[in-house]
């Protein structure tokens, strides 16, 4: 029997600990003890909060840890679900607020093959499968001559710069409207989609989404189901140049167009403007030939129509002439000057009146006589 | 500015209807004038040196 314990001595507020002294003894205790590990397990009861944080069990049939991810850690993964198999690599922990034991995690993989982006990415290819968003048939065919192109990128990025140059070379009779938008990190989701939300109120024949090299974790934001769903969305045809050669992001799958880069995307929004201005020439003869050709129809009807005008003019004279010939023959037979040729005389007064009876003679009436060869004047007496 | 598009797709309508019908002269000198308007401010437009670029601030959505 060892000596009596004087329990109200113990329990003494100088004899007892306080709550704070053993958490932060425990939480000493285990972060000397338990350095930075990894755990396998499977996901429980997860949770993310508004301000981007993670919280989670992971679980096996005997136990379960609770676990914290911060948002500066988390921001680039893509979001996991309840019973994902997963390594976690964290630092063991004791949350003194709550007297919690917990991981706070700073790297989350899928057990899975491929990994936990693998996983989610099939997971909204699969939802954007079902919803028919990447049906070749809703592929739309781009603008021969856009007016307006829109391009959604990093503003100060190599990707900008190329489209620029692009579009200035071959069509600068378009307009280009830069969207910036963040590509990378915690708010590129958002800000992509706000960006073609913006566009998809603007007057703009085709989009450009785009963004210059990089790490394929850093593709995240646009193998973001949202941020497929906003392209899909849009009401003008979309071109995509965000993967790489191996990695087809959603983004892409989900474009009316995939480019291979930056460049190739702009030269797809565009015309050639040097072959555009051969197409007007081209034009330009098309137009020429067929008003040549429709004035020619005009010309020709007017030579027929001048032709018959003349060949009938000549008809009708040679006709007149005829006629003439022989109304001049029997006016030649009628004519009085024959009659005063056999020696007859016809009288006049001198206003031409020819004097045929006695009563147009008076005596002392002037009057005028024609002979065969002239004329006399004459007075009755 | 009228847009390219539809410049260049007056003046392929203007040219195939001249093309293929019987206009009188009339009618034929009238489309011929609009389609050599049309063509002149189209290659105006593809004279034209600079790529305008206008920036749209981004707004961020509210998460």
């Amino acid at each position: 029997m060892g000596a009596p314990v004087d329990l109200f001595a113990a329990a003494s507020a100088e004899g007892a600990w306080t709550v704070g002294e053993v958490t932060r003894r425990a939480r000493a205790v285990i972060e000397a003890g338990l350095p930075p590990l990894w755990v396998r397990g499977e996901i429980a009861g997860f949770k993310a909060w508004r301000s981007g944080h993670w919280y989670f069990s992971l679980r096996d049939t005997s136990a379960q840890l609770r676990c914290v991810m911060f948002a500066k850690q988390n921001f680039r993964l893509p979001t996991p679900a309840d019973g994902m198999q997963v390594f976690v690599f964290a630092r063991p922990s004791l949350y003194e607020e709550k007297g919690e034991f917990q991981l706070t995690v700073m790297e989350l993989l899928s057990t899975e093959q491929g990994g936990l982006w693998k996983l989610a990415f099939e997971k909204a290819k699969a939802a954007l499968t079902k919803d028919g968003l990447l049906d070749p048939a809703r592929k739309r065919r781009l603008p021969l001559f856009p007016n307006r192109i829109a391009v959604v990128t990093s503003p100060d990025g190599a990707a900008l710069r190329d489209i620029q140059a692009v579009i200035a070379r071959r069509w600068p009779v378009a307009e280009l409207i830069v969207v910036p938008a963040q590509v990378q990190g915690a708010k590129a989701e958002s800000s992509l989609c706000s960006a073609l939300n913006r566009i998809s109120r603007l007057l703009v024949d085709v989009v450009v989404v785009a963004r210059g090299g990089g790490s394929v974790e850093d593709l995240w934001a646009f193998n973001s189901e949202r941020v497929a769903r906003a392209v899909a969305a849009m009401p003008m045809p979309v071109i995509s140049a965000v993967g790489h050669e191996t990695d087809v992001t959603l983004c892409d799958l989900v474009a009316d167009l995939r480019a291979a880069t930056p460049s190739a995307a702009a030269e797809a929004a565009t015309p050639d403007r040097a072959e555009v201005l051969a197409q007007c020439g081209v034009l330009g003869q098309r137009l020429a030939r067929a008003l040549r050709i429709a004035s020619r129809h005009v010309v020709e009807r007017l030579d027929r129509t001048g032709d018959r005008l003349v060949r009938c003019m000549e008809n009708r004279l040679e006709k007149s002439g005829a006629l003439l010939t022989a109304h001049s023959a029997r006016l030649d037979a009628l004519s009085p000057l024959r009659v005063l040729g056999r020696g007859y005389a016809v009288a006049r007064d001198t206003d031409g009146r020819v004097l045929k009876r006695v009563a147009q003679l008076p005596t002392g009436k002037e009057f005028r006589l024609r002979v065969t060869d002239g004329e006399v004047n004459g007075r009755v007496q | 500015m009228a847009e390219f598009s539809k410049q260049l797709e007056r003046l392929e309508a203007i040219v195939r209807r001249l093309e293929s019908e019987e206009l009188d002269l009339d009618e034929a000198l009238k489309l011929f004038e609009e389609g050599v308007e049309r063509l002149r401010a189209a290659r105006e437009q593809l004279a034209q040196a600079e790529l305008k670029v206008k920036k749209v601030l981004e707004i961020e959505s509210p998460s």
